[in-house]
């Protein structure tokens, strides 16, 4: 409050001439370089720590197995669900809004579409009786996609429209949604998909990438440049900065909050088709801590859980730490036990660091 | 940014007997208010008199009961905020609504942000060049100086955020402004600094309507003044023919002929 918001009466230039000496007014000194920059983001120390984990586990791995082609590509693959789940979070948490629901989506899609590539079998329950392929996979997908697309609908209608607590109406469709899928699947999981479609999308490599985290960088870019230049990126963060400011500015906030919903809907989808094309069949007891592991790379990242600010970029990072981390423990040999105790530590380290990095920032400012 | 479509009109915005009641409360009775383009017009009261009330009634943000509406002479009915906009009225409000986490650029910008053309229009790509190079020059239009445009807003002082409020509804509206106590935050200084955009918006042929409690200042600005009393309009007379006391009076009802 002690600054001058409004001074020099005289109409003049808005840039402090020489004889102005503010030290507020920055604008006439050299910009900082671009690295410089980079590194007073939480993006970039966590992509510190996760080169620094690389090389821990490269070094400490037998033969050095962790630094090598096979890895990565397991690397790759095994993020990419936990990234397209993430990045869907990033952009709802950028408008300041919550979702617990996004495993219970995906398990339902991948309910939904094998149950939609299952009517494709000539003899149930025979995995080598499909008609027509390629028809049942395309339908599968549709029905993946749509599925999730429908589910993150309705949770934007009850938080947008029905004004709910978007962290209570999630909780409530993470309920709805285990149920469906376990009442769809009647209890088992859903299995018979056809070996095409592991062998062909699932477990494919296009020139060395897995398919399946093609999908998730294929996200990863459109949603980063989405943030970075769109009008569309700019207002989800004006909702989560200030949701009144945003109303009162003329922007349709529920329309945004729903297309929000759809579009990280619509990507536990596509993670749901990923998942059943993978394994093969459905998983219903394995992602029931994926939205928290979404929420964790996601803040770890540096999107704010507090809404108003995304990092997609750093999205990418901290999905990335957990997969290091857990594959780097395994490959060393290290108990189960103390893979959680050490994950947690590392999570704790990322965010104390920031901290230090925070602190800095704010002793640059001087304010 | 010449703002003279309101000036062939009488009023650039007001109301005519408008009423709204929230449940129990009788929270406007019988409000009118005028603003002649180019003229500033002094809404004072006491608390709970209906300032709040009117003031988003003729921003779009709330609907009457009865009363009308006016916009540049004619009868307007305001479905929501973006109506108000789209008729040229824009507020600075009393919590400024910036979004904290936006640049002073993004903030000036919301709602009304430029795209790219070509293609990239298509895909709603910001001129973001062009946005800053148009915020640089409104502010500076107003002889208002800030560290840098690309910080977030919450960095910047609480004079500065109103500076830029105030920088931003100038920029937007083309027929009326409504600030609701544009100066409450502000030491002396900047006050005074405030109440002279005031003049300088007016004087641009803007209507410019502003609540505030800082009596003193405001009759220093103020063409007319217009007294709201448990919701009703009271006293509309010019400013300069009035003092504190006699203001202060006729708020807390002695002039209203009612006992108190």
């Amino acid at each position: 409050m002690s600054s001058d918001a409004v001074a020099s009466p005289a109409p003049g230039p808005n840039r402090a001439g020489p004889e102005d000496d503010d030290p507020r007014d920055d604008r006439a000194l050299e910009p900082p370089s671009r690295l410089a920059m980079w590194l007073k983001t939480r993006a970039a120390w966590v992509f510190v720590l996760d080169a620094g984990l690389v090389a821990l586990f490269t070094a400490v791995t037998p033969n050095h197995v962790f630094w090598s082609t096979a890895n990565a590509q397991a690397l790759l693959l095994a993020m990419s669900e936990t990234l397209l789940l993430a990045l869907g979070l990033s952009m709802l948490l950028g408008a300041g809004i919550f979702d617990l629901s996004l495993g219970a989506n995906l398990v339902l899609s991948a309910v939904v579409g094998a149950t939609a590539v299952e009517q494709f079998q000539g003899v149930h329950g025979d995995a080598s009786s499909y008609q027509n392929v390629v028809l049942a996979v395309l339908v599968g997908a549709l029905a993946c996609v749509a599925s999730g697309v429908l589910f993150g609908l309705v949770n934007g209608l009850v938080i947008a429209v029905g004004d709910v607590n978007s962290l209570i109406a999630t909780l409530a469709t993470l309920g709805i949604g285990t149920g469906m899928a376990e009442l769809i699947a009647n209890g088992s999981d859903v299995a018979g998909m056809p070996v095409s479609l592991q062998t062909n999308i699932g477990l494919r490599r296009v020139v060395g990438i897995p398919v399946p985290a093609l999908a998730g960088l294929a996200a990863l870019v459109v949603l980063w440049a989405v943030v970075r230049w769109c009008r569309y990126g700019l207002r989800v963060q004006a909702i989560g900065s200030s949701r009144s400011a945003a109303e009162r500015a003329g922007i349709r906030v529920r329309l945004h909050l729903v297309s929000l919903t759809i579009l990280a809907g619509g990507m536990a989808g596509v993670a749901g088709f990923i998942d059943l094309s993978r394994f093969g069949a459905t998983s219903l007891s394995g992602h029931s801590n994926d939205a928290l592991n979404a929420v964790t790379a996601a803040v770890i990242g540096g999107t704010l859980l507090e809404g108003g600010s995304i990092s997609i970029i750093g999205t990418l990072w901290g999905a990335a730490l957990a997969v290091i981390l857990q594959s780097g423990l395994v490959l060393s040999g290290v108990s189960s036990f103390w893979q959680l105790i050490v994950t947690g530590f590392v999570l704790l380290l990322a965010v104390l660091l920031d901290r230090v990095a925070m602190a800095r920032r704010a002793h640059g400012h001087g304010k | 940014m010449a703002p003279t479509s309101a000036s062939a009109a009488t009023v650039a915005i007001g109301s005519r007997h408008v009423s709204k009641r929230f449940g129990h409360v009788q929270a406007l009775r019988d409000a009118t208010v005028t603003v002649p383009p180019g003229k500033v017009v002094a809404l004072v009261g006491d608390n709970g008199a209906g300032k709040s009330t009117l003031l988003r009634a003729l921003l779009g943000l709330s609907q009457p009961d009865s009363g009308e509406i006016v916009i540049r002479d004619k009868s307007v009915t305001l479905h929501s905020v973006r109506d108000g906009l789209a008729q040229g009225v824009d507020a600075v409000h009393q919590d400024l609504a910036l979004a904290p986490h936006l640049s002073v650029v993004d903030n000036m910008f919301l709602g009304h942000e430029h795209l790219r053309g070509g293609g990239l229009q298509h895909v709603g790509v910001l001129a973001r060049r062009e946005m800053a190079e148009r915020a640089d020059a409104a502010l500076r239009e107003l002889s208002i100086q800030l560290p840098s445009l690309s910080v977030p807003v919450r960095a910047l002082s609480g004079g500065q955020r109103q500076a830029v409020a105030v920088a931003r509804a100038v920029m937007w509206s083309r027929t009326a402004i409504l600030m609701d106590e544009p100066t409450a935050a502000l030491g002396t200084r900047q006050s005074e600094i405030v109440i002279s955009l005031i003049r300088t918006v007016a004087e641009r042929g803007l209507g410019v309507l502003v609540v505030s409690h800082d009596l003193p200042r405001i009759l220093t600005v103020a063409d007319t003044v217009t007294v709201l009393w448990r919701g009703e309009t009271v006293l509309e007379a010019p400013g300069r023919d009035l003092t504190v006391p006699d203001l202060v009076a006729t708020m807390v009802g002695y002039r209203a002929g009612e006992a108190v």
